[in-house]
């Protein structure tokens, strides 16, 4: 049997070689879309762990603080702490490097404590790393990339704080975790505090414990010592805390590659289909032969097997090329909006293969599933008689369309249930939608076709047609409207934020000229203005008004949020924040404002007090209004400067906002500030660009997500390709006849045509409906509940009109080949059988 | 890797000339010379002793090492209080003779308010650092005027000790003026002085189990700036305390082959007069070896020392084997540092006192980091 499979294989690719290399690029695509996405959610967490292990390797607990500096008094708290076998304390920050418009991760140890650092080469001079100002070991595969060489000089700033660095050595982190990223850079502690200002401050301390003594005891009394202000964190829990970090944005991602793979299985059940359609008599043939149904479905799954096992080996070097084109704005997004780190290469484990394999291989046997139910349930006789499967699906159009339905109806109890309460509804509902449009299908080909009037053997014929051919165009059309409702759905989702976000930014940025420093992308609290600088910037005869922002990240609750301090009574202040509850903070100092995604995540509401991990313990706020608030999926809150200085101590400013004169021309403004603090490390914007780049970097979170849409159109569009050659095939007794008949090439050609047309249509339609729904699911679902943020519905209705009608088009050209097979067949073709 | 480096570093340190040298008219100036010298790269004072108490024996070994890792004081051309041109090194033993226990404690900290220091301002204190991880207790070194107090602890080795010594005999010089050479190269000395009898008293911990334990100790105290010389890879240095009031301190430098390279020896009378030893004045031949089972450093652990202006003719051997010091901190760096015990050859092994032994640079490319 099995060199029978592999002659009929032979057989079967050279009569039927375009209908495999469709079914082979669906899945392939498919597994594509699959592995470019878990490729890029592996990496993008890889780095951060290869980061990790590289700099605290050895530890078995890291200690960082909560509050906005982390004091070195608590290191020798820390090392006489019973169970501890080592500790060491890091100073870490992100600088940036002034020319070259990058950023350096700059860790300053202890060079007398057990920490193992990856030097390159026989020995480094410890007298020059302690004495030489600014000495500092940088990665070879960085260095080679920015042609450095030992002694070579580098400015850096950090705010508006400059410092020169001398590259006195290389660690090679890469060697031991080449995953960790490049632009990690060490050098000693005491010259990291001098050159960055930090007496004092240290970032996190590196803890070994003794292992024979109950780790869960040591950092119990770690927790117990070392208070609140602390957090002892495991390796896998830090992992864990960026794991969350970019929870929402992995997951998301995740459920649209599978879309494509859904729609990529709707592929293979037509090919199975069309296989089993066309082997129909050499399968009743076996059977009277003496084969048994084992061996015919063994046959079957054989060849299932094979596509979906090319359709992995395709698959997989298609995704890491894909996952390749993607990965630096997916890097980007990673940096900019998580502050993690860069992904500076990709890795791909041995069990992602199998894990990709399997993926591949479950969905082209679920695809296949029906089909081969379908032979199961045929006797011999059956499978050598002429017979038709669509006449049974017509009769089950109806019962399919209410179950269809009955799914959709159970999406909207769910929701009606739990709302955005509950994470997985959104993504439950999304999938009864999924599965509701193939059930609905049929019913609604049969309904739209049947309202057709054919007046002659052309297009409409064609389209007409569809509905009698059910079995083979309803997997194909509803295949269509799933990706045409993935398509709709997300670009209204994407384009809804967008124009909410833009909504919200021309509100909220509202002053004239905008000051931080190039390292506050990264750095955030640690990018301080100086405030002789601050006063130059409030000197410019045009700045009526100086607004300073103070933030650091804050604790409530265990969650870490954006908290910021502003000078809240500023006339400008009254109207920069859009509210959904309550009112903007007013004269009166100690209440605070919270931003929607803190209040959503945290269950509060105006009057409620958000409670602050403080210095002193924990600092109560009453929260006064809630604001709109898309800066951050972690969540904000803002008070008065003074409240803040109150609770957390005084602090440099971050970033100020100036307001002009009326009239100013406020780029003019900004190129007189920039000549005039030229020497300063500053990003001196006017409102215009901040707003710009805002959408700009929204734009770069989103696209990776447009490389999935048309991923699963393309896998779409091919199907209707695919089922135009099934039905070519199929019904190649019935053209025949038609030719016999007398009708001529053209007319079949339209005939075909048309039902491609009518598949895109009926696709299109019904795609775009199910895409409202998947919209409002992602809208008022998914996003609130996984990010907490309200975006209000905007229908980008010339976008979808574009979208459709480039399905439409792409449609009718995949129809073309099809028709020219069909348009092609001979009227000898004709069977007495077929009669 | 660290460790790697940190020896790798000392090696590489500024050269000598950027450090103060060895002098032999060095105006010595007490009790201010019992304090930190911060000019001159190494620095060590080392207590060996032996007590008893509870009815056990113990040998003990306290040291703290000032080693200078840049010649220029950062301290003030930076903003930190990490800035630091030295490390303290702290190594704390003790035997136990009856069980034949030895237990091997370190310290390794750059000097910093916060882990350790030598105070120079100070009436009492000399040096102080942070315990061992996991340790709650300082390791501290303080004079009283008479004597030294000493203070090391290792809670994770459940061993520690908090003594007090008292000199029986006056401060003596190792070498005239207190300058001993230890090559033949003109930087190759140091300025060394040594008490070679202070009674000691206070309380010692091992296992767990506390003793109030007396007993007499040996203090070196010893700054430089040299290191060995290349043909030079580690020492042996007696310090032994005879029950007739004479003390013998001996030191050879060996080359790579095991032969001597340099020599020295100090002999103090009774009364506390010190009489300087060349290498013709001395021999000593080692009568037993033991091989360390972690290490696979062959260790002479018997000798017969001669000393024929002194009419001596001595046994000496290690009341204890393993007594070797194994760093941590230092990779692959470890020494022998053991309790000896001394009888007269043909007395039938009578005891005719005791002292302490220094072997290093034993074990392949083992070479003592300071």
């Amino acid at each position: 049997m099995i060199r029978y499979f592999f002659r009929a294989l032979r057989a079967q690719l050279h009569g039927g070689l375009s209908l495999f290399a469709l079914s082979l690029f669906g899945v392939s695509i498919g597994v594509a879309a699959v592995v470019s996405i878990q490729i890029i959610n592996l990496n993008a967490l890889s780095a951060f762990s290869g980061s990790m292990r590289a700099v605290s390797g050895g530890a078995d607990v890291t200690i960082v603080g909560k509050m906005p500096s982390l004091s070195e008094d608590t290191y020798p708290r820390v090392l006489a702490t019973p169970g501890v076998e080592a500790a060491w304390p890091l100073f870490r920050l992100d600088v940036v490097a002034e020319d070259l418009d990058f950023y350096l991760e700059v860790i300053g140890v202890d060079f007398f404590t057990p920490i193992d650092l990856p030097w390159e080469g026989a020995s480094v001079d410890l007298s020059a790393a302690l004495g030489e100002p600014g000495w500092v070991a940088v990665t070879p595969t960085l260095a080679r990339e920015k042609g450095w060489e030992l002694g070579d000089r580098l400015e850096v700033s950090v705010g508006t704080r400059k410092a020169e660095l001398v590259i006195g050595a290389f660690s090679d982190f890469q060697k031991a975790t080449p995953l960790a990223s490049t632009r990690l850079a060490v050098m000693d502690i005491a010259q990291a505090q001098s050159l960055f200002g930090a007496r004092g401050q240290l970032h996190q301390i590196d803890v070994k414990i003794f292992e024979d003594v109950d780790q869960g005891d040591v950092i119990a009394e770690l927790e117990r010592s070392l208070g609140t202000q602390v957090l002892v964190l495991t390796p896998e829990q830090r992992e864990q805390q960026a794991s969350d970090l970019l929870s929402a944005f992995r997951l998301n991602l995740t459920a649209l590659s599978f879309i494509s793979l859904f729609v990529g299985g709707f592929l293979v059940f037509s090919s199975t289909q069309a296989s089993l359609v066309r082997r129909r008599t050499e399968f009743g043939l076996l059977r009277s032969l003496g084969a048994t149904h084992r061996q015919v479905m063994g046959l079957l799954v054989g060849d299932v097997l094979l596509l979906g096992l090319l359709g992995v080996a395709v698959g997989m070097p298609l995704g890491y090329l894909a996952a390749e084109a993607n990965v630096d704005r997916v890097s980007a997004t990673v940096t900019n909006l998580y502050l993690l780190d860069a992904i500076n290469q990709l890795e791909v484990p041995a069990w992602f293969f199998l894990l990709a394999a399997a993926v591949g291989l479950f969905s082209a046997g679920l695809g296949a599933l029906m089909p081969a139910l379908e032979l199961g349930r045929k006797d011999t006789r059956a499978l050598l008689a002429a017979f038709s499967l669509h006449e049974r699906v017509g009769a089950r159009a109806p019962r399919a369309f209410l179950l269809g339905v009955g799914l959709m109806f159970l999406g909207g109890i769910l929701y009606w249930l739990v709302g955005d309460r509950w994470r997985p509804a959104g993504f439950i509902q999304a999938f009864l939608l999924i599965a509701a449009v193939p059930l609905v299908t049929p019913l609604l080909v049969q309904g739209a076709t049947g309202l057709l009037r054919v007046r002659s053997f052309g297009l409409a014929y064609g389209m007409k047609g569809l509905g009698k051919q059910l079995q083979t165009t309803s997997v194909a059309i509803a295949a269509l409207a799933v990706a045409v409702s993935m398509v709709v759905g997300v670009t209204t989702m994407v384009a809804s934020f967008r124009e909410t976000l833009a909504i919200w930014i021309e509100a909220t940025v509202q002053a004239d000229v905008y000051v931080s420093t190039p390292a506050w992308r990264r750095s955030r609290r640690r990018a301080v203005l100086d405030a002789s600088v601050i006063e130059v910037l409030a000197r410019h005869p045009a700045v009526e008004q100086v607004d300073r922002l103070r933030q650091f990240f804050a604790y409530t609750n265990g969650r870490r949020f954006s908290f910021a301090g502003v000078d809240a009574r500023a006339p400008g202040e009254k109207t920069r924040f859009a509210l959904l509850e309550g009112e903007m903070l007013g004269a009166e100092l100690g209440g605070i404002m919270v931003g929607e995604p803190l209040a959503r995540k945290e269950h509060l509401s105006v009057g409620d007090d958000l409670v602050i991990d403080g210095p002193k313990g924990p600092v109560a706020l009453p929260i006064k209004g809630i604001y709109y608030d898309y800066s951050s999926e972690l969540g904000s809150a803002f008070t008065h400067l003074e409240t803040m200085a109150k609770h957390f101590g005084d602090g440099p400013v971050n970033s100020v906002a100036l307001y002009l004169e009326q009239g100013v021309d406020s780029e003019h403004v900004v190129d007189e500030l920039k000549t005039s603090l030229a020497d300063v490390p500053l990003t001196i914007r006017s409102n215009r660009r901040i707003r710009e780049q805002a959408l700009l970097v929204f734009d770069q979170t989103f696209a990776i997500t447009r490389l999935l849409r048309y991923m699963s159109l393309l896998i779409a569009v091919t199907g209707v390709a695919l089922t135009l050659i099934v039905l070519a095939r199929e019904r190649s007794a019935e053209l025949a006849l038609y030719r016999a008949l007398g009708a001529t090439r053209l007319q079949i050609f339209r005939v075909f045509l048309g039902k491609g047309l009518g598949m895109a249509l009926i696709g299109i339609v019904l795609g775009s409906l199910a895409g409202v729904v998947f919209a409002f699911i992602l809208i008022y679902v998914v996003n609130r509940a996984f990010f907490g943020w309200t975006i209000f519905v905007h229908w980008p209705i010339g976008l979808l009109v574009q979208q459709s009608l480039v399905i439409l088009g792409a449609s009718v050209l995949a129809s073309l080949y099809p028709a020219r097979v069909a348009s092609r067949v001979p009227a000898t073709e004709l069977r007495r059988e077929d009669l | 890797m660290l460790r790697a480096l940190a020896i790798t570093a000392l090696v590489l340190m500024p050269p000598v000339e950027e450090w103060r040298v060895a002098v032999p008219d060095y105006a010595w100036s007490f009790p201010r010379d019992h304090w930190a010298h911060d000019g001159y790269r190494t620095e060590w004072w080392y207590f060996t002793g032996h007590l008893e108490g509870g009815g056990r024996r113990f040998g003990y070994q306290f040291t703290f090492f000032r080693i200078g890792i840049v010649s220029e004081p950062i301290e003030l051309a930076l903003d930190s209080d990490w800035a630091s041109s030295h490390v303290i090194m702290g190594h704390a033993a003790v035997t136990d003779l009856e069980s034949g226990q030895h237990v091997f404690s370190e310290v390794l900290y750059r000097e910093m308010p916060l882990l350790a220091s030598f105070d120079h301002d100070s009436e009492e204190r000399i040096g102080w650092s942070r315990g061992p991880a996991g340790t709650k207790a300082l390791w501290t070194l303080d004079f009283t005027g008479d004597g030294f107090r000493i203070a090391a602890r290792d809670d994770r080795l459940e061993m520690g000790f908090e003594l007090t010594t008292r000199a029986a005999k006056p401060r003596i010089f190792q070498g005239p003026g207190g300058f001993s050479r230890k090559g033949k190269e003109s930087g190759a000395a140091s300025q060394y002085y040594s008490y070679t009898r202070l009674e000691t008293s206070g309380e010692l911990t091992m296992g767990g189990e506390r003793f109030e334990v007396v007993g007499e100790s040996w203090m070196d105290k010893e700054f430089s700036s040299s290191q060995l010389e290349p043909q030079q890879v580690g020492w042996d240095w007696f310090s032994l305390q005879l029950d007739d009031g004479r003390e013998l301190m001996l030191y050879i430098m060996r080359r790579e082959d095991g032969t001597t390279d340099y020599a020295k020896g100090t002999v103090v009378s009774p009364d506390g007069e010190a009489r300087y030893l060349e290498l013709e004045d001395f021999s000593f031949e080692a009568t037993r070896y033991w091989v360390s089972p972690s290490t696979g450093a062959r260790y002479p652990v018997a000798w017969r020392v001669r000393v024929p202006s002194e009419g001596l003719e001595l046994e000496v051997r290690a009341l204890v084997d393993d007594q070797e010091n194994k760093s941590r901190f230092f990779g692959g760096v470890y020494y022998w540092e053991g309790a000896v015990t001394i009888s007269v050859t043909g007395l039938g092994g009578e005891a005719l006192g005791r002292g302490f032994v220094e072997l290093t640079g034993y074990g392949e490319g083992n070479r003592p980091p300071v």
